[in-house]
């Protein structure tokens, strides 16, 4: 019997950056933007319902006056992104 | 990157390449290896030809390290200002050398007050053997083979001291160093160059 695909992490920016986080301690926004080719308002948005899901941390400070953002994936995101392919599987696998 | 509908080999691909971009992130540009090759080459070598010339402060060579501290210090201030991740590689190798300094500290204060001066070529030895951990460590963690390499002639020379006269024994440090961090020092930074290249 098939799982449903967690629909926070079954989109296609939301789950990049979840398999970017959970690779690392914690990354900038400049660099998952980088990594994720996405632009700056629709990544935001997504990281926000990230944080909202409480799969990962976003804490705000400044550097050298400049505002800086820093992500870090949450053990409820680590939970969830490994349930996730654990589901991606089961499908895969049939 | 669009917010649309995924199939379950699409989300499959994307972790695969987030993963991949994450995991070829090598901040590690050899410039902490070179500083330190180059300032305890320059020490060992000076010191052995000072002895060599009956100079009495001949020890007095490695002030220069606390240069290269200083040096370190400014540059990794800078390092982690510039900083946009931290990856646990990053994380687990800086542990290592924290436990390097550690034992380098402890090792060198604490010989330095049981030893008689004649017998200083005690603590090369086990500096030779210190050099080792931090440089194999770390090639293995980075999986880079130049310093797993470097560690291991680190352990090799030490060995070697055991059998080679007292006044030698300095110009072994010089050679542990160009192989365990000079080397390896400026491979990494080909290496890094290359990746920032291709980004």
């Amino acid at each position: 019997m098939f799982k449903e695909l967690d629909p926070i992490l079954h989109s296609q920016l939301r789950l990049a950056v979840m398999s970017l986080l959970i690779s690392v301690k914690e990354a900038e926004f400049t660099f998952i933007r980088e990594k994720t080719n996405a632009t700056a308002g629709n990544l935001s948005v997504q990281v926000n319902k990230l944080k909202e899901a409480g799969y990962i941390d976003v804490t705000k400070q400044f550097k050298d006056n400049y505002p800086q953002t820093v992500c870090k994936i949450t053990p409820v995101g680590i939970a969830a992104f490994d349930e996730y392919v654990k589901n991606l599987q089961t499908y895969l696998r049939q | 990157m669009q917010e649309d509908n995924i199939t379950q080999h699409e989300s499959l691909a994307i972790i695969e390449s987030m993963i991949n971009k994450a995991k070829n992130q090598f901040s590690e540009n050899g410039f902490i290896y070179l500083l330190w090759g180059w300032v305890i080459l320059i020490c060992s070598v000076s010191q052995f030809i000072l002895q060599h010339l009956h100079y009495a402060k001949h020890y007095l060579v490695w002030m220069l390290t606390w240069l290269a501290l200083i040096v370190q210090i400014i540059y990794s201030a800078r390092r982690d200002k510039k900083r946009v991740v931290k990856t646990y590689t990053d994380e687990i190798i800086g542990y290592v050398w924290i436990t390097f300094v550690i034992m380098m500290l402890l090792c060198g204060t604490l010989t330095s007050r049981q030893l008689p001066p004649q017998q200083y070529y005690v603590a090369n030895i086990i500096i030779l053997v210190l050099y080792g951990m931090p440089t194999f460590l770390s090639g293995i963690i980075l999986k880079f083979r130049p310093l797993v390499t470097g560690g291991i002639c680190c352990w090799v020379l030490a060995v070697a001291a055991g059998f080679l006269p007292h006044d030698l024994i300095i110009l072994l440090l010089a050679l542990a160093v160009i192989a365990a961090w000079i080397i390896p020092g400026y491979l990494l930074r080909s290496r890094y160059k290359k990746q920032n290249l291709l980004a």
